[in-house]
């Protein structure tokens, strides 16, 4: 496969989302059958792709000497793009449902599908600039759907969603600076390109710079205190806050970490040093806070995303254990938790489409109206406790693993953090679980008569998540060996 | 039949004819419910039998990850357990069939029956850790909707501190499952202990407290201080077959556990002598006293017998802490003792409540003349849980002191048989009460005003069995000592 292809699956969507403003559609179906169709032929691109992968890398942009906007896949790109390619076209399915009631349909879908190309450029991202890049273009186009129904918190939100992201691109723009300065090349090489031993002096001073790039990536992962912003954003609709605040925005942060860590500034200098168990506590005190809001929060959306925060850290703290064990844990986590939560995401946003509830106290007696939304959210609650037979329990038991064989005993810390988080994640989600099987004693069932499960449009998406969690909780063997040979460096 | 078809069928049958029936909406008439309730029972039953009678093998299933193979194995122990649990499940499954007629929402009540029996038998025949940790979750989610049966606000709230309870108890059981995984062999159970002493080497006090998370972690089950506030808060909610159930068997899963994570992963040398014994004994015996303390002041007759649930199974937990085979084989012979005994009580109390509302001890005036045969059962076992010869408990209570005795750790050789004879002494006092004021209500006491009106006869025969039991467990233990002994003697 042509390197050129890596330009085209990030521009095509851009293309799509552009035309999705400016041609005059003759009806909302027809639009619709447009963008799936575009939305597929990238995924199925991507696949392609990915499936035989050119070696080589394509320059977009050459702004001077060794600065660069280049595209390449590597194994690390290869598990992201995939993931969003897979899910994307189900929520942009599920989102055809959901949208129905909201106004602005073509400005959403416009932003919707470009932030799919530039979710995957920071996937094929070969150096830290390309990736830089495109994270802040991920700010600005994603920006329009948080803004969407310009009620006032919606604005409030998308400022404050503005402010933090821009604020910690500029921490990472630091970082940045120092990988290309002191670094042998800005692209990204599994084990770092730091040049450390002209500059030993400098030792402290470029583990600082590591802790505030992570803290400026970190905010779009919503680590501690740098994650406020995602269960405001939570006004955004339904397909946003599941894909984007779930899924690809939040894992850009992630994954950029990944990078920042393991191919830029690399594990063999911060591995020991006070950087490591620095940003290994926030992540730590983050997995237990962002479960603690969880449990307090009564909105369902603000619940998921407290949830989201806790769970973002999990991945942060396997890749701090900083050993090729702990990518492995991160990135199972990675995929796992994507699945898990755009799926709880979309099972609330079918409640509140279907019954315009939205609060956790308003669902008695749901769960017989609704068996297969509710018995989706049923599933998706258990793998996010680590129920075993569930992909929950898989990525779980990968972190654990990775932490206790690196023998770091702050890192031991950090499975009682997961357990914690666990039991907590067991009272938010069975609260839910249990008000809408079992309703009070006197709940009055002609209140909800006419609640009912959503059309196919949103269950297809649901049906297709389950299988895949079970599939990834029984039979995770392959992928373990992908992630395997990415954190050993062979893919 | 091939032993791996034989355990699957006994863990699937009941899990996938539960599942039916919860999914059979159209399925509104009680008859039929309990027809087909009935026939998946008798069939559960035959294949559990089939199971326990097979040989020991060994059974692949898959793998989850390439390190955590999902394996079935049905030793010894493990047919212990399942023989007592399956027993207990039938014959309060056969009181279910009259009693559930009052509280309704059978067809709901019958499935979750069904899984949870599927759940028991899983964590009978795991092999390794992470299979039995799989049932342990499993277990507790499907008796979930035992105890809330009824739906009031009380119950859900009593529910909910179960689920999470013992989730909590899973999870800190989880933390040293990690562990476990770095540093043994091989996570299948084998007695004697799977720990790889080089690897290990330096890391015991990691280790030990990994041991000391798993032991308190699965205690939790069982009631054991002090995480035992959910027991007598969820098990008297339940219907009282489902509290039999619960009280009288799934909380022995805890008592498993407690046993495959010492005697079968980590080892009793391991353990012996360190910190995390005395701890793991400390804590048991103050359950077993505390336990029997605040059943002593109880008048809810159902919440009394979960309090005594908290105290008799710390005596199980003492039996096992103590590390050595006496105590063990007293520990083994108690969970059977206790369950029969355990779920003849809640029964009593079921019928009582079934027949005349009754629920607090005090209202239990006359009781005796009206239903003679369920006071008497229920005087029969209580006896047998004070330990009054020649009843099942005391044969149990003689080998755990003795164990306790021969065990030779200071302190704990002559406080635990003590503690023991104390707790003894309160049981006589909480459970004697209910027999004294049920035949011997008082001189102002108008007879005139009673009638017979003894449940029928599908609750009272399991009644009547349970109690018959109980004393032939103490009259004839040798069989069961020379069974248990017999693998006890490899353990340590």
């Amino acid at each position: 496969m042509n390197e050129v292809m890596l330009l085209f699956i990030v521009l095509f969507p851009f293309a799509a989302g552009v035309l999705v403003s400016l041609i005059p559609f003759k009806n909302r179906k027809a639009m619709l059958i447009f963008i799936e169709t575009a939305v597929i032929i990238n995924s199925i691109m991507v696949w392609m792709i990915l499936l035989n992968r050119p070696a080589g890398t394509f320059t977009m942009l050459k702004f001077s000497g060794n600065l660069s906007v280049t595209f390449h896949i590597d194994g690390l790109a290869t598990v992201f793009a995939g993931l969003v390619s897979l899910l994307w076209p189900l929520a942009t399915l599920y989102s055809f449902e959901y949208m129905k009631h909201e106004n602005h349909e073509k400005i959403f879908f416009t932003f919707y599908v470009i932030t799919y190309g530039v979710t995957l450029g920071i996937a094929t991202s070969a150096n830290i600039l390309s990736m830089y890049f495109f994270y802040e273009l991920l700010t600005l186009v994603t920006t329009p759907l948080v803004l969407h129904t310009l009620k006032r918190e919606a604005v409030l939100a998308a400022r404050t969603y503005l402010y933090y992201s821009i604020g910690g691109a500029a921490f990472a723009f630091i970082g940045m600076i120092f990988v290309i300065i002191y670094g042998s090349t800005s692209d990204f090489i599994y084990g770092g390109v730091m040049n450390i031993a002209p500059h030993a002096e400098n030792t402290n001073l470029l583990l600082f710079i590591y802790v505030l790039a992570f803290m400026g990536f970190g905010v779009k992962a919503a680590v501690c205190p740098f994650c406020a912003w995602l269960p405001q954003a939570g006004v955004a609709p339904t397909p946003v806050t599941a894909l984007l605040h779930a899924v690809a925005v939040v894992k850009s942060g992630a994954f950029a970490i990944m990078r920042l860590t393991y191919y830029s500034f690399g594990t063999d200098f911060l591995k020991g040093t006070w950087a490591q168990y620095t940003v290994m506590g926030v992540t730590i005190f983050t997995i237990v806070f962002g479960c603690s809001m969880a449990v307090k929060e009564r909105h369902i959306k603000r619940r998921l995303a407290y949830s989201t925060i806790s769970n973002l850290s999990y991945i942060l703290f396997g890749v701090t254990i900083m050993t090729p064990l702990g990518l492995v844990g991160a990135l199972t986590h990675l995929v796992c938790h994507a699945v898990m939560k755009i799926c709880s995401f979309f099972c609330a946003g079918a409640i509140m489409y279907k019954t315009e509830k939205s609060y956790v106290y308003e669902l008695d007696g749901l769960g017989r109206k609704m068996p297969m939304t509710f018995g989706i959210f049923t599933v998706s609650a258990l793998a996010l406790m680590g129920v075993p037979g569930l992909c929950g329990f898989i990525s779980k038991f990968n972190l654990a693993k990775a932490a206790v064989e690196s023998q770091n005993t702050f890192s031991y810390v950090g499975i009682g953090a997961l357990l914690i988080s666990a039991i907590l994640t067991a009272i938010y989600m069975m609260g839910i679980v249990v008000r809408a099987y079992f309703p009070r004693q006197d709940f009055d069932q002609e209140t909800i008569a006419d609640a009912k499960d959503p059309n196919w449009m949103m269950l297809l998406p649901l049906g297709l998540f389950t299988v895949a969690m079970l599939a990834l909780g029984l039979y995770p063997t392959p992928l373990l060996e992908l992630f395997r040979n990415i954190a050993m460096g062979l893919f | 039949m091939n032993e791996s078809v034989s355990l699957l069928a006994a863990i699937l049958f009941p899990v996938l004819s539960g599942a039916v029936l919860l999914l059979l909406k159209k399925l509104n008439d009680r008859r039929k419910v309990l027809i087909y309730a009935g026939i998946a029972m008798g069939i559960a039953g035959v294949l559990i039998l089939n199971a326990l009678l097979g040989k020991e093998k060994e059974i692949l299933l898959f793998f989850l990850t390439e390190d955590i193979p999902i394996v079935l194995k049905l030793d010894n122990m493990g047919k212990w357990f399942l023989a007592i649990m399956s027993l207990i499940w039938i014959l309060a499954g056969i009181f279910s069939f009259p009693y559930m007629k009052h509280e309704g929402k059978e067809r709901r009540y019958f499935g979750f029956y069904l899984i949870t029996l599927g759940a028991m038998a899983g964590l009978g025949c795991a092999g390794n850790l992470v299979t039995m940790y799989a049932f342990f979750e499993f277990l507790t989610l499907a008796s979930f909707p035992l105890v809330i049966h009824n739906q009031s606000r009380e119950a859900v709230m009593a529910g909910l501190k179960y689920l999470f309870y013992s989730l909590f108890g899973a999870y800190m059981a989880l933390f040293g499952l990690f562990f476990l995984c770095r540093y043994t062999d091989t996570i299948s159970f084998i007695p004697g202990g799977t720990l790889n002493m080089e690897l290990a080497k330096g890391n015991e006090s990691v280790l030990l407290l990994a041991a000391c998370l798993m032991i308190v972690g699965f205690s939790v089950k069982a009631g054991m201080f002090p995480l035992h506030a959910w027991l007598p808060t969820a098990h008297p909610v339940a219907p009282a077959p489902a509290s039999a159930l619960l009280s009288g068997v799934i909380v022995k899963a805890g008592v498993l556990a407690v046993i495959r994570v010492i005697f079968y992963e980590f080892g009793a040398d391991f353990i012996r002598g360190t910190w995390v014994q005395y701890v793991f004994m400390t804590l048991s015996l103050i359950t077993v006293f505390m336990g029997s303390m605040l059943a002593f002041r109880e008048n809810g007759l159902k919440k009394r017998l979960a309090y005594s649930t908290v105290s008799q199974l710390s005596y199980i937990l003492f039996g096992i802490a103590l590390l050595n085979p006496v105590a063990l084989t007293g520990s083994l012979l108690h969970v059977a003792g206790h369950a029969v005994i355990k779920c003849a009580l809640f029964l009593c109390a079921g019928a009582v409540i079934f027949q005349t509302g009754i629920t607090t001890v005090d209202g239990l005036k006359g009781i005796g003349k009206k239903m003679p045969v369920t006071i008497w059962c229920f005087t029969i076992v209580s006896l047998g849980l004070i330990g009054i010869p020649p009843t099942g408990g005391f044969i149990s209570k003689w080998y755990l002191a003795v164990g306790a005795l021969e065990s030779g750790i200071k302190g704990f050789q002559y406080a635990g048989p003590i503690v023991l004879l104390v707790s003894a002494l309160l049981t006589a006092g909480y459970l004697l009460p209910v027999t004294i004021k049920g035949f011997f209500p008082g001189t102002d006491f108008d007879y005139g005003e009673t009638k017979k009106c003894e449940a029928g006869a599908a609750m009272t025969i399991p009644i009547v069995i349970l109690a018959a039991l109980s004393v032939l467990i103490g009259m004839f233990p040798n069989t069961f000592i020379e069974f248990i002994s017999a693998f006890t003697a490899g353990l340590m």
